[in-house]
């Protein structure tokens, strides 16, 4: 369909160039001091990008971009359509707050790193990824999403002076390149089968597509995507590349790049395969939508748990990226459920769910990223024991970092809320699902769900409690002042959205349905939604609930009961004094809690899952009496159940299977010539033999 | 029967009544339990009124307010007492009707609460003294595994009414002369456990005593004194009749009156006070029978009540 849209075509070159000027750019001044120029372009871009998406998604239609034939590598046609217009404006709003904020966090890095180099790759990751995102043939999109996973790669090594660093980066790469094989091998079978590298052929002819391809498809898919969004086990990856990497490449990968595999799910599942259309047998698929929930709650609950013991801030915040990737593809899960038994609206209003959470996600956890580059690029560290006591050097960001954790807690007026309700609705909406096995089982997925969602209070009560508030734990804190205002400002960009998208649901709802053109009646009145159990016709929110009046309600109830207790109290004094201490006189840093010992109970409760272990070795004075002690050594160390148990194994047994294979790499030439006249006859007879 | 009520005076008089029934019972009924505690204990006790002497007392003091904390320690006690009113606000107790045509959700309550859990954390570690500490992590604790818990007896009660909405399951439950049935009865014990949880009491915690080893709630309040810690107390007593009122109608709804007529009314408040009062002496004396217990045996208790919850919820399928 060719849109009506006459500016569309100029507005993506412009994008286009932008992200490409600032890329050169960077290289060709890379002597300049001051790296800031390096982003102005890329904010640029990131306004057309904005104005473009929503023009697409507000017009309804969608972009061909035809380029003049022959042009490089045979790339020459560009789609955006709604889906794409979707992803595209989560990337210019993640990138523009992102680009903004590093005007000033670069200067972490002006002393000892060439600066020039992280701009050129920094332009260019958003490049590639705006590039995979509108890409309409196989090749393109492996093009684009190979150079999306190499130049994050060499933006993740970009502190490649530790080796710590060095091995994150190396894990990314294998894990991702693996999973780029598969997606490759899915998207061949698919054109294979077409004969076609197009996507629009793959959209022709999705009805002809066997139920066995499609399977196969969709496992490939389903691995291959996974490994890039890191659900559990797959995620391995994630905890070693966000923390390694600098905190504005982090939030650049953990809001959008991660979301890029989302994306490829969806356009295989719901555009190529063809789901939800009358002429397939939808129930054939039903395993689908069971294999997406189960992952999912899976990921969310491991990612989780993970996520609540850990010290290091991005440690922390990645690990709560698996959880949040895990719900939304709970979300997909349950849409792809309620397709498959023919609950359309339902599917719908899944979906509507899933992606509501992923633009949140998208949203809150770059604000969260850059808090914690902002308390880095303070204090150069990530470590909550040597942190505390932040909101008071660092007001500003102590604010936009509390927007976010509540954000992504899930507490009511911040877009989290709204995100979780709605999948909470479409789970409780699961018991129209008529198989009572499916039911109970998304009954189960609602619990871990459930307990995420607790889990996740409690985790980022920690973060926030542990870093901003109490007395610092180091000198550290002592020194340091607020960040630049750019850095604020970049924050304040996703702080706003966060607060905008919680208050009124329906701005992101109808923007979200109209974009995947989901067919919702959503016959709310703008700015309120109300409690549905779609299609169960009992209650059609005849009674609408609107948060912005829920707001209104708690603001005069405050304003009261603050004039309330000073009218009937009185004046009181406020006297500042020091922390009761049970008498003991002054309290130092050393008596609070400490991140580990404040995540110690829920450890606790889940030992199965972390396997603590505690060593304690004592060496007494006297080797006739341990009672005086010289010292005592405690360790304290829990196992990753996922690492040790399935990766440590298999690498294992590739090492030793490699061993093995040393035996046959003696350096003879005789011997490799033997091999290969082996293999020949092998393989001649092989051919004869095969009918 | 239509819940299309729309909000005309006299209903919005009621909800405005409901709501200050709500914020003056509340200290009463604290009190109250307090009495029969203390009676169960072979105590003569405190007078029932005396919870509002108390407040009263701390709202003319003045404050002490710890120099390491922040603005969060100083707004966290109004925030929290504002969304717990919230809650309040949308709570029917005499009428099963938005009194001001506003539906309310029974998730946003549990957004709610976990919006007045998590400032009253934060304000915990706020001040930096290790008590704070040793609370948050028992609330912590705790509280991310009562979530799943609840979200299960929610989850069971929207199916069975058909809405999220809480004046439909209010209606629809009155509605059902006699709603035995198993999943019904698996919510119930859970949500029973929800309450003894959520408020504080016996196996849990015990907020009568202010010994490190059994604080949790006290613990992270710590540090408030005056209007603030009376604010904090306050809301403590609201939330608790709130979730006694909510057990009241989820599962014991009759007696709720269906029309405005003042009559009705007062014989539906008549009952609701029975009701309430019967509930709150059967929890006061379940808490003397019982001592506190150890606190990593405490999660047994809530997976007990997960497990009921999630019994519940298959009841409702088969």
């Amino acid at each position: 369909m060719i849109s009506l849209l006459e500016n569309a075509i100029p507005l993506f070159s412009i994008v286009i160039i932008s992200y490409i000027f600032g890329g050169l750019f960077s290289l060709l001044f890379r002597k300049y001091g001051n790296g800031k120029p390096f982003f102005i372009p890329s904010i640029i871009g990131s306004i057309f990008l904005i104005t473009l998406s929503l023009n697409i998604i507000i017009d309804g239609g969608s972009v061909h971009i035809e380029l003049n034939p022959g042009t490089v590598f045979s790339i020459n046609e560009f789609l955006i359509d709604g889906i794409a217009a979707f992803f595209l404006l989560l990337i210019g709003i993640v990138s523009l707050s992102v680009s903004t904020y590093s005007l000033s966090y670069i200067r972490e890095y002006i002393d000892n790193k060439h600066v020039a180099v992280f701009g050129f790759f920094f332009n260019t990751f958003i490049l590639s990824m705006v590039f995979l995102i509108s890409s309409n043939d196989v090749f393109s999109f492996i093009v684009f999403w190979e150079l999306m996973s190499i130049t994050s790669f060499f933006l993740v090594i970009y502190n490649h002076e530790s080796d710590h660093n060095l091995k994150a980066g190396i894990i990314y790469l294998i894990m991702t390149n693996m999973g780029t094989a598969l997606i490759l091998a899915s998207l061949l079978l698919l054109s294979s089968h077409v004969g076609s590298f197009s996507f629009e052929s793959f959209r022709l002819s999705s009805d002809s597509f066997s139920t066995s391809l499609k399977n196969i498809v969709f496992i490939l898919a389903f691995i291959g995507f996974g490994t890039k969004a890191g659900i559990v086990p797959l995620h391995i990856w994630l905890p070693y590349a966000h923390p390694s990497a600098p905190s504005n490449v982090s939030a650049l990968m953990s809001a959008i790049m991660i979301k890029t595999a989302i994306y490829g799910l969806i356009r295989i599942i719901y555009d190529f395969s063809g789901i939800g259309s009358s002429a397939i047998n939808n129930s054939d698929f039903v395993w689908w939508g069971l294999l997406f929930v189960t992952i999912g709650a899976i990921s969310s609950v491991v990612g989780v748990l993970h996520g609540v013991v850990e010290k290091d801030i991005k440690r922390a915040l990645a690990y709560s990226s698996i959880e949040n990737i895990g719900i939304i593809f709970i979300g997909l899960g349950l849409s792809l459920v309620f397709l498959s038994f023919n609950l359309v609206y339902l599917s719908a209003f899944a979906m509507l769910a899933a992606m509501y959470h992923l633009l949140n996600h998208a949203i809150f956890k770059s604000l969260l990223f850059m808090g914690a580059g902002a308390i880095i690029f303070r204090t150069h560290t990530a470590n909550m024991e040597k942190l505390g006591g932040l909101i008071k050097k660092m007001p500003w960001t102590a604010l936009l970092f509390l927007v976010g954790v509540l954000s992504i807690s899930g507490l009511p007026f911040f877009n989290g809320f709204v995100s979780e309700y709605l999948l909470m609705i479409s789970f409780i909406s699961s018991s129209q699902v008529p198989n009572i096995i499916i039911t109970v089982s998304i009954g189960f997925a609602s619990v871990a769900f459930a307990l995420t969602l607790g889990i996740v209070l409690a985790t980022f009560v920690k973060i926030f409690g542990i870093s901003f508030l109490s007395k610092p734990r180091t000198d550290i804190v002592y020194k340091i002042k607020e960040v630049p205002r750019t850095m604020l400002v970049g924050m304040g960009i996703v702080a706003l959205a966060c607060i905008i998208l919680g208050l009124f649901p329906t701005i992101g709802m109808s923007m979200i349905s109209h974009a995947l053109n989901l067919q919702l009646s959503l016959n709310q009145t703008l700015f309120s939604f109300s409690s549905i159990l779609p299609e169960s016709g009992l209650d059609n929110g005849s009674s609408g609930l609107s948060l912005p009046v829920v707001l209104l309600i708690f603001v005069s109830i405050l304003v009261a009961t603050i004039g309330f207790l000073y009218g009937v109290g009185g004046r009181t004094e406020q006297k500042i004094s020091e922390t009761w201490s049970c008498g003991l006189g002054n309290i130092n840093e050393r008596m609070q809690y400490t991140p580990s010992s404040l995540s110690h109970p829920i450890l606790h409760v889940f030992r199965n899952f972390y396997r603590p272990s505690l060593v304690i070795q004592s060496i007494p004075h006297y080797s006739s009496n341990p009672y005086f002690k010289k010292s005592v050594k405690i360790q304290f160390s829990d196992k990753n159940i996922i690492e040790d148990f399935m990766y440590k194994p298999i690498l294992s047994n590739v090492f030793k299977t490699c061993e093995r294979m040393k035996k046959f790499r003696t350096g003879k030439v005789n011997l490799y010539l033997l091999n290969v006249l082996i293999t020949i006859m092998l393989l001649l007879t092989y051919v004869r033999l095969s009918p | 029967m239509s819940t299309e009520i729309s909000a005309y005076p006299s209903s919005v008089l009621v909800g405005f009544i409901q709501f200050l029934i709500i914020i003056v019972l509340a200290p009463l009924l604290t009190g109250i339990m307090r009495r029969i505690k203390a009676i169960t204990q072979k105590r003569i006790g405190s007078s029932i009124f005396q919870t509002y002497f108390d407040l009263l007392k701390l709202i003319r003091k003045d404050e002490v307010i710890s120099e390491e904390s922040s603005w969060i320690f100083r707004y966290s006690p109004w925030i929290i007492f504002s969304a717990t009113l919230v809650v309040a606000f949308f709570i029917p107790i005499l009428i099963p009707y938005p009194p001001f045509g506003l539906g309310f959700d029974i998730i946003l309550l549990l957004g709610l609460f976990g919006l007045c859990r998590f400032f009253l954390m934060l304000a915990g570690l706020d001040v930096s003294s290790a008590f704070g500490g040793i609370g948050v992590s028992r609330e912590m604790m705790t509280s991310s595994l009562l979530e799943p818990a609840l979200f299960l007896v929610l989850f069971t009660l929207a199916v069975t009414y058909g809405s999220t909405n809480i004046y439909t399951i209010v209606s629809h439950a009155a509605e059902g002369s006699m709603m035995i049935s198993a999943s019904i009865l698996f919510s119930l014990f859970g949500f029973f456990i929800i309450v003894m949880a959520e408020t504080g009491k016996l196996p849990f915690d015990n907020p009568a005593t202010h010994l490190e080893l059994t604080m949790v709630h006290e613990a992270m309040v710590l540090e408030y004194s005056g209007k603030r810690l009376a604010v904090i107390e306050l809301s403590q007593s609201i939330k608790q009749l709130v979730l006694m009122i909510l057990f009241i109608n989820f599962f014991i709804p009759w007696g709720l009156s269906t029309n405005f007529s003042p009559a009705t009314m007062i014989g539906g408040l008549g009952i609701f006070l029975t009701k309430i009062i019967t509930l709150g002496v059967l929890i006061s004396y379940i808490e003397s029978k019982v001592a506190k217990w150890r606190l990593f045996r405490i999660p047994d208790l809530i997976f007990l009540c997960m497990a009921s919850g999630l019994m519940g919820m298959i009841f409702l399928y088969i």
